[in-house]
């Protein structure tokens, strides 16, 4: 309600800008051309007392400036001053109707105006004033830097920049996790994946040959064989993908996530009639879409839950890491996970037991985590 | 909400301004004063809403809020603030709100300090603003539009291309479009003249001083732009031919003959045609610029918009513009009142000659930059025309200008005495004999040419002094006496001798830069030494630090000469995660006005670093010398004759002039 | 003199000066332009040992290899054919494998091009325009990709759609 007040004093602005020199009895007539030649006569004099022209041409000049100066006053006494009462009301009623008209019908098709602002400001206000996801990022980053063969660091970090747009290090680090965390077909999906992101959704040959061998390595890797069939698709090669998709769909549990998904791809390369052993598959509808961006923002919190809880098995194994908890608790509470941050807690202290030095580091981190206690 | 007050801002500007176009127009044809002032405030308002919309895109920038495409594309949360800021315009979409902010802003500046102005004039000048900002706000809305939003705001930003972080680079835009969009004032000018079918000397003054304005900040747009090459790019070259730059020279070239024309013009109500053209052809080239820059055709450097649609926008918009003006001035030109005709040797003579040689250097760079294209559409085949071809062109004309620079300001107008300056230049001359001697005696290698172009260079300096020396009756009247005439000395002939000297300057800097400059490329490992014209370089240490959003190596290099230690250099090399890219930032030392420039290549496996390094001599009179112009700029702007014309003394003169 | 005379002399002036240049820019023209080639023209062309002209091309991946004292090699392709380049010094921040390169320069009697200059580019995204037509014919490059849709979140983000 607001911005279409905002908007109204602005129209009213821009209209009174119009109107307001129509109204004016009186305006301003401007400047002359004499005032210009009187100027210049002085000039000539200033010119002739510094030698820059000679007494005879300086002679001549005057003359036909002054001229011109007559002219230019006779001119002026002629200039007539008209007066159009007709036309000013034709152009009053413009600016009152066509120019708001004309503004909201440019606006309109461009803007968004149910669309609120979203600076980063109010995308850090989570319940907790902890660290942004960014921060966590850097941490886990400088933390790698120092020991980059920590293969489990890599894959966490790795979805994470993923899903930040920071396609190009999500493929770096997915190289790394199979390097130092060893080779599997999830991770070699999701280093396809990220490549792919990187290309602007574009299966490159070189992520084809990682789905490919993500494929080889465990011929049932639904991510792996949903983007070949894409990489099908964008080959131009529609009936095989839509045969490696019906396969999946055919092969795959009934429950599987990425069903929605899968039998929209299908029915995008006209491959609409799917087996219907799936027991229950949605037809194509705006449900489905729907429910495609719904498991999507599913999928994000998925991803960050992964991570953190992760870090709690590791955790758990070994609990002398107090960063690790103080990550841990916050994680929670960006996530809206109260309760959990507070077990959590919990169980950090009796990890950390009766060692002083790292009690007072836990409770100096989480000071002003709002948790009390 | 401010994203889209912003949007709302910028459709409610082109709205008035399409407004502000048509009726004062029929104002000024019904003579109804109040119609012809509507465009004074739709003017002064449009300028409210380019400006609130400008400022919503930075506000925008500065929140870091991802929800605005442009924002999300060109941003990044971990930036430095001030990079959010430079980087609204490092990319089209808000390079173009810029320019359409300064297009307002030029027009409100006429709006409220044209008081002077007779009223039909200001009416024209200001429709004829109002049309070119109608069609940029238009392309701008249609096919670039910053505000833009996303349905579901990504969580971090795209970054700025790193190369593009930097202070040089975001200062030198906005300076390049105050001098491009400053000639639309001009522009406007000589269309409404031409409507109006009416153009006199008086019109030569009020056009001047925005002529001057917009010329001033064109040379130290094209200065800066060219020093931020030299120490980003990281070889040392400060000017490369690349269209992208041809295209602020153009303007430059033609707008600094528009400047003499008007001159002239305006002294002895001559050559008014031709100052018509000129002003039209200025601005032509500055929106060709825009075109080359914005559309993408040309694979270059700074090209970084490549969508055909806008391409075409503008490309429609230069033709509207172009072909509408100059089909205009072919009708109309021969109804104005023609010029009287003057001797050769005069100082008319003269700045007929400087037009004639500024305006033929202007065609070629134009043949050079345009002609790669044409081929290539005609058939098809792609050529480069690089500096050898401007080397070959450009040099030869200016050689003669450069020449003649010197007399045409001791050139009396009307009839000179041509003999009589020569004998005045005579101290000009032999003091330039005397450097090409001293260089040719002093130096060894190089081009033979060298020495004759210094000595060039070392006439037209002299020549400016000669210019203040003969004007104030130095050493002919008492020191006292000949003070207090150069205190009296109109600014504007201050202006003239600092401005030509500028000029010689900047040659001088050239010449030796291309002749002498000496280089050493090579692999250092810690401790190794580099012998470069007379200084020892010894590398440190290869150190590795964090910055903002960068990770950095740093090279620590001890610079000796002789033994005596003068100083350190740390040429670096960036890495930006977001981009995976990295950019080199060049150390420089500067010894008086000649430079050190050392900057990092690939760290070799070995724990060395491959470096490339420059002893440049007096590389810096390259850019004193623009800068001494543009100061001599300022000078004639601030002139009392300029503000000829305010009938009363209005705040309207005094924010044009800094107070006396 | 009279007024006919001097606007001669005005007129007479301007077309020697202008003849000048003209004779000038036809000069430079004739001798001081490079032409662009593509692997695939310098295949098909044969041009001459030693006659400068701009190459330009993608760097082929995993070709680049640094030699001693600055030297570096490396393919340069468009998808058609591949040609090997020589250079020494200091390669430009922007090059990087699997990307656009303009490299100036000449072949040598060996078939290798010898580069003198190698052009950094402004744009990340630049490509020369006939590499780019060719690897579009393979199918390989899609230029603003309409945001296939890729099965996590990230992808649709890196590619998110406008709203009206």
């Amino acid at each position: 309600m607001a911005l279409w007040f905002v908007f109204a004093l602005m129209t009213a602005a821009a209209i009174f800008a119009v109107l307001w020199p129509l109204g004016r009895t009186r305006s301003d007539a401007g400047g002359t051309e004499a005032s210009v030649y009187r100027d210049q006569l002085a000039e000539i004099t200033r010119d002739t007392a510094a030698g820059l022209i000679g007494p005879t041409e300086a002679e001549a000049a005057r003359v036909e400036i002054s001229r011109r100066l007559l002219a230019a006053v006779d001119a002026e006494g002629t200039a007539s001053v008209g007066s159009s009462p007709g036309f000013r009301r034709a152009v009053s009623l413009l600016a009152l109707i066509g120019l708001p008209l004309l503004a909201i019908g440019f606006y309109l098709p461009l803007g968004s105006p149910a669309m609120p602002d979203f600076p980063l400001a109010a995308r850090n206000q989570s319940p907790s004033p902890t660290q942004p996801l960014n921060n966590l990022v850097a941490q886990v980053e400088q933390h790698l830097e120092k020991n980059p063969t920590d293969g489990r660091g890599w894959t966490v970090l790795a979805p994470v920049l993923a899903k930040i747009g920071r396609t190009d290090d999500a493929v770096r680090a997915f190289r790394n996790a199979i390097t130092y965390a060893g080779d599997t077909a999830a991770r070699r999906a999701d280093l396809g994946e990220a490549m792919a992101m990187a290309a602007n959704g574009v299966i490159t040959a070189d992520a084809k040959a990682e789905f490919e061998r993500a494929v080889a390595l465990d011929a049932g890797e639904a991510k792996a064989r949903y983007f070949l069939g894409l990489a099908a698709e964008q080959d131009g090669r529609g009936s095989d993908a839509a045969a490696i998709w019906r396969d999946m769909l055919a092969k795959g549990p009934a429950d599987a996530p990425w069903r929605p998904v899968v039998t929209a791809a299908l029915a995008r390369v006209g491959g609409g009639n799917a087996p219907t052993s799936g027991p229950n598959l949605p037809a194509l509808s705006q449900g489905t879409i729907a429910s495609v961006q719904g498991m999507n923002a599913g999928d994000r919190n998925a991803m960050v839950q992964g991570m953190v809880d992760r870090l709690a098995t590791r955790l758990k194994q070994d609990g002398s890491d107090v960063e690790g908890w103080l990550r841990l608790v916050r994680a929670y509470m960006v996530l809206g996970e109260r309760d959990k941050a507070k077990s959590a807690l919990a169980d950090a202290r009796e990890a950390v037991g009766t060692d002083a030095e790292r009690l007072r580091k836990l409770n100096d981190g989480l000071k002003d985590s709002g948790l009390d206690g | 909400m401010i994203a889209e007050a912003g949007h709302y801002a910028l459709v409610l500007a082109l709205a008035l301004a399409l407004i502000q176009s048509t009726v004062p127009i029929i104002g000024a044809r019904l003579r109804d004063p109040a119609l012809m002032n509507v465009a004074r405030s739709t003017a002064l308002v449009q300028l409210l809403f380019a400006g609130l919309s400008f400022l919503a895109l930075t506000t925008l920038y500065v929140t870091s809020d991802f929800s605005v495409a442009n924002v999300f594309e060109n941003s990044h949360s971990m930036k430095p603030l001030l990079y959010k800021i430079t980087g609204v315009w490092g990319n089209h979409e808000g390079s173009m709100l810029l320019w359409v902010s300064i297009l307002a802003l030029f027009g409100g500046l006429v709006a409220a300090f044209g008081n002077n102005l007779p009223l039909s004039l200001r009416a024209h000048v200001l429709a004829v603003q109002g049309w070119i900002a109608a069609a940029f706000y238009l392309f701008i809305l249609m096919t670039s539009n910053p505000f833009l939003r996303l349905a579901q705001p990504p969580l971090e930003g795209r970054d700025l291309n790193p190369v593009l972080q930097d202070i040089g680079l975001a200062v030198h835009p906005p300076m390049l479009y105050l001098g491009y969009v400053g000639f639309s004032i001009a522009f406007s000018f000589a269309v409404a003249a031409l409507i109006e079918g009416r153009i006199d000397a008086a019109w030569a003054r009020w056009v001047r001083p925005w002529t001057l304005v917009a010329w001033i900040f064109l040379t130290l747009g094209i200065a800066m732009g060219s020093y931020w090459a030299y120490y980003e790019l990281g070889w040392g070259g400060w000017w490369f031919w690349d269209p992208v730059e041809n295209a602020s020279l153009m303007p430059w070239l033609s707008g600094t003959a528009l400047l003499h024309s008007a001159v002239v013009m305006e002294k002895r109500n001559a050559l008014k045609v031709w100052t018509i053209l000129l002003a039209i052809l200025t601005f032509s080239l500055s929106l060709l610029g825009t075109f080359l820059v914005r559309s993408g055709v040309l694979t270059s450097v700074h090209a970084f918009a490549t969508d055909p649609t806008r391409g075409v926008f503008i490309l429609l918009i230069l033709c509207l513009f172009i072909g509408g003006s100059l089909t205009l001035y072919m009708w109309r030109a021969s109804s104005l009142k023609q010029g009287g005709l003057f001797a050769p040797i005069s100082r008319e003579g003269a700045l007929v000659l400087n037009n004639l040689f500024l305006t033929t250097a202007c065609a070629t760079v134009f043949i050079g930059t345009l002609y790669p294209l044409a081929l290539e559409m005609l058939t098809g085949e792609k050529i480069s025309v690089g500096a050898p071809f401007f080397n070959l062109t450009f040099g030869p004309l200016f050689v003669p200008l450069l020449l003649a620079m010197p007399f045409g300001p001791l050139l009396a107008w009307k009839r000179g005495d041509l003999k009589g300056v020569t004998q005045r230049l005579m101290a000009a001359g032999i003091a330039a004999l005397l450097a090409v001697a001293l260089v040719w005696a002093w130096t060894t290698g190089g081009a033979a040419l060298a020495p004759l172009a210094i000595g060039l260079g070392v006439f037209v300096i002299a020549g400016s002094i000669v210019d203040i020396a003969e004007r104030t009756m130095l050493f002919r009247l008492p020191f006292g006496v000949a003070f207090r005439r150069a205190r009296g000395l109109p600014r504007a002939a201050w202006g003239t001798a600092f401005a030509h000297a500028g000029i010689g300057v900047a040659l001088i800097g050239i010449v030796c830069e291309s002749t002498w400059n000496t280089e050493y490329i090579g692999t250092m490992q810690p401790n190794d030494v580099a012998k470069l014209a007379g200084y020892e370089l010894t590398l440190k240490d290869v150190t590795q630090r964090q910055g903002p959003n960068f990770r950095e190596s740093l090279a620590r290099f001890k610079v000796t000469r002789g033994g005596d230690e003068i100083g350190e250099m740390t040429p670096s090399k960036r890495n930006f995660a977001a981009r995976q890219s990295s950019t080199t930032e060049a150390a420089l030392l500067s010894r008086g006005a000649s430079q050190l420039y050392i900057s990092l290549g690939e760290e070799t496996a070995g724990g060395g670093v491959a470096v490339r390094m420059y002893h440049k001599p007096l590389v810096l009179m390259i850019w004193w010398g623009p800068v001494l112009m543009a100061f001599g700029g300022l000078l004639s702007l601030s002139d009392r004759r300029l503000r000829v014309g305010a009938p009363k003394p209005a705040k309207a003169s005094r924010a044009l002039q800094p107070a006396e | 003199m009279t007024r006919k005379q001097r606007r001669l002399t005005m007129i007479g002036g301007a077309l020697v000066v202008l003849a000048i240049a003209a004779g000038l820019v036809l000069n430079a023209l004739r001798d001081s332009i490079v032409f662009f080639s593509t692997p695939q023209m310098v295949a098909e062309k044969q041009i001459p040992v030693g006659k400068r002209f701009r190459l330009g091309g993608m760097v082929e991946q995993g070709s680049l290899v640094r030699g001693d004292n600055l030297a570096v090699s490396f393919k340069v392709s468009d998808g058609g054919a591949t040609l090997p380049v020589n250079y020494k010094g200091i390669l430009p921040d922007l090059f990087r494998e699997g990307q656009g390169v303009v490299a100036e320069g000449a072949m040598d009697a060996s078939g290798v091009f010898k580069a003198d200059t190698v052009l950094a580019k402004h744009d990340e995204n630049y490509m020369p325009k006939e590499v780019a037509d060719a690897l579009k014919k393979q199918g390989r490059w899609q230029e603003g990709s309409d945001g296939k849709p890729v099965m996590s979140q990230g992808a649709s983000q890196a590619k998110p759609s406008l709203t009206q």
